[in-house]
């Protein structure tokens, strides 16, 4: 029992750097805005949030500063990808060659130095006694509550619940009918790209201020591709993206069971788990729920840029 | 007299040209402010550049080892944008090549002139197989072929780590976490640089000439730049698509075989060096001609060379990793910007 109680506790650990990302990435693609840059966003802010830490050691200004870098990458992502209309998939790679080049650049003086101030974990009072996974589930740090209640329920209500969510989805959805609309289709772009690019950073905080916790250049892994492939998996909604996460943090943390209690497979072979497991969950379910398809379909305006002129 | 701006659909030859230009200068000068900001003086850093790859042949024998895996990647990916296919899986089916070609290299004897074009193939036929997942979920499901070919990367990447530190780790216990050196190698013509550069060379002359003067590379870019029309025209859309993504995988399988069979000569974890990313930049600035890859690719060697010999300054792959994505952003907006045109109202 303690095992698989140890199991779900990593899982929700893990899982949590997808989840963050994730909904930066719906955030971002709900509004019609593919950014592909998440994996320079989450090293950026992975180094962000180490540097910040061995200096001040305080894991929530570290966190707090990854968001604020990715804040600023994020707009220079959104002026040119909104405003001059460059080409998405072009400027998401640019930005994670810039991403990584810069953290693993910066980050080379603190490689390898684990984090002096982490984000301790919490035990929420009754509920961690329950037996059995009072603990697991109830003993983890504060973001964890926060990326896996406080944000997807905020976002989902937000963005399905509100005048406000209505016209953010129209924007991803039909941005010339959403300007005839009078919603000022380039601005709501331009900040919740920057927004979503802010959680992103964050992702990669979290990452190296509560789950691995140290820098070391390759600590993101491609967990940003994988942030946006969940999303599309999910459906280009909040709560689903974190269950989607959680998932994942599953398959991930079944790979270090593996190593820590010996299996006879290969650690490698073990670490490559996330990402076969990322493909089959983005090409099964289109073979086996064709009816789910609609339901599940990207914003119908995604990646496009829009121009007023040209209809 | 009132101006206006207009767009136009596709920019002209010569002012998209120049954009790159414009783009990869102000690249090369936002770099330099930013390491000037650094403390290191970026003019000094920039003549050694130049003295050391162009002053002496060593130099340019390292841009010209550099360039062969560039060439095969680049093209690569400019192979998969002519049906609208984006493989950014060069990476992965590197390594696969070099996996493919080490194996036969190592497990299978017979002498050179066999086993060398026997690598080849092998390598070519492991590039295509590492996308061929990929290209059936993007030709039947519809599945997004960037998110899959991307995270095939790091399985690759994996299994060569892993069959280079296990099963094939070099058994005389003197290499560590690489197999033993192979048998046969790429023979050199000019001092270091072996002939997989004028293989390189011949393989882009013949994929140009097959999209520029056969039947198949005519339809191939008619469904890339209009798929509707393509299908309404009765071309065989789907069976096109999986031609060209499995042709795209082959060429960056080759990449990696001549890397560890010209170059570095034993698998190991790391082989790759970023040149399938790298493959995507080449592509991007040869705008997906076959014939541009050469010229941008040779760019592309020297910006990485300019790594190596700048290591001793402090500044590491990394950096040079960040100014090509700096490239990238600005070629991206030089390539929108390079629609407008002023006119006269």
């Amino acid at each position: 029992m303690d095992i698989i109680a140890g199991i779900i506790q990593t899982s929700i650990l893990a899982g949590g750097v997808l989840a963050l990302a994730a909904l930066g990435e719906v955030l971002a693609e709900r509004v019609g805005v593919v950014n592909l840059g998440v994996e320079g966003l989450m090293a950026l802010g992975a180094v962000t949030g180490i540097a910040t830490v061995i200096t001040t050691p305080s894991p929530m200004l570290g966190f707090a500063l990854a968001l604020v870098v990715g804040f600023f990458f994020g707009m220079v992502f959104a002026a040119t990808t909104v405003y001059l209309r460059a080409n998405q998939v072009l400027c998401g790679l640019a930005l994670t060659l810039m991403g990584t080049g810069m953290a693993a650049t910066i980050g080379r003086a603190y490689s390898g130095t684990p984090a002096p101030a982490t984000f301790p974990p919490i035990a929420i009072p009754y509920l961690s006694d329950i037996p059995l996974l009072g603990r697991a589930l109830f003993t983890q740090n504060i973001l964890v509550y926060l990326i896996y209640i406080i944000l997807p329920i905020a976002l989902h209500w937000l963005m399905f619940r509100t005048r406000h969510g209505l016209d953010m989805r129209a924007v991803g959805e039909n941005p010339a009918a959403a300007d005839a609309a009078g919603i000022p289709v380039q601005a709501m772009r331009f900040w919740y790209v920057s927004a979503g690019a802010a959680l992103a950073a964050g992702a990669g905080a979290y990452l190296t201020l509560a789950f691995v916790p140290s820098w070391s250049e390759g600590v993101v892994a491609g967990r940003g591709w994988i942030a946006v492939a969940l999303v599309i998996f999910a459906g280009y909604r909040p709560i689903n993206a974190v269950a989607a996460a959680l998932l994942f943090g599953l398959i991930t943390s079944l790979g270090f069971v593996g190593q820590a209690r010996n299996w006879p497979i290969p650690s490698p072979v073990l670490s490559m788990l996330p990402y076969l497991g990322t493909i089959a969950m983005i090409i099964v379910p289109v073979l086996a729920w064709q009816r789910m398809r609609r339901l599940m379909a990207a914003p119908a305006a995604l990646g496009e840029p829009y121009y007023r002129d040209v209809r | 007299m009132a101006y206006r701006i207009q767009r136009i659909p596709s920019a002209p030859p010569s002012v998209a040209l120049a954009a790159r230009g414009l783009a990869i200068v102000l690249a090369l000068v936002t770099a330099g402010i930013v390491l000037a900001a650094l403390g290191f003086n970026p003019l000094a850093l920039g003549w050694q550049v130049l003295r050391t790859t162009f002053g002496s042949s060593y130099g340019l024998e390292d841009v010209g080892l550099l360039v062969i895996p560039l060439i095969f990647t680049g093209l690569a990916v400019a192979v998969g944008q002519k049906i609208g296919a984006q493989n950014i899986g060069a990476e992965g089916q590197f390594y696969a090549g070099a996996f493919a070609a080490t194996g036969v290299a190592l497990f299978v004897p017979g002498p050179m002139a066999v086993i060398l074009p026997l690598m080849f193939v092998a390598g070519a036929i492991g590039g295509a197989i590492w996308i061929l997942i990929p290209t059936l979920a993007r030709a039947y499901a519809d599945v997004n072929e960037l998110i899959t070919t991307l995270l095939l990367n790091f399985v690759a990447t994996l299994l060569v780590y892993w069959v280079a530190t296990g099963p094939w780790l070099d058994p005389s216990g003197r290499a560590l976490a690489t197999t033993a050196r192979l048998p046969h190698e790429v023979p050199e013509f000019w001092g270091i640089v072996h002939w997989g550069l004028p293989v390189a060379v011949v393989v882009v002359l013949l994929v140009g000439a097959l999209f520029a003067f056969t039947r198949w590379g005519y339809e191939v870019r008619i469904a890339g730049s209009n798929p509707q029309a393509a299908r309404y025209a009765g071309m065989p859309f789907r069976r096109h698509l999986i031609m060209v993504m499995l042709l795209s995988g082959a060429i960056a399988g080759l990449a990696g075989m001549f890397e560890v069979a010209g170059t570095v000569h034993r698998l190991q974890g790391g082989i790759s060096n970023n040149f399938g990313y790298l493959g995507i930049m080449v592509a991007v600035l040869a705008r997906a001609s076959p014939i541009g890859v050469l010229p941008a690719a040779a760019l592309m060697a020297i910006i990485l060379n300019s790594g190596i010999v700048l290591q001793t300054q402090g500044i590491t792959v990394s950096t040079v990793l960040a100014i090509t994505g700096l490239i990238l952003f600005y070629t991206a907006i030089g390539d929108e910007l390079a629609r407008y045109r002023i006119v006269r109202a």
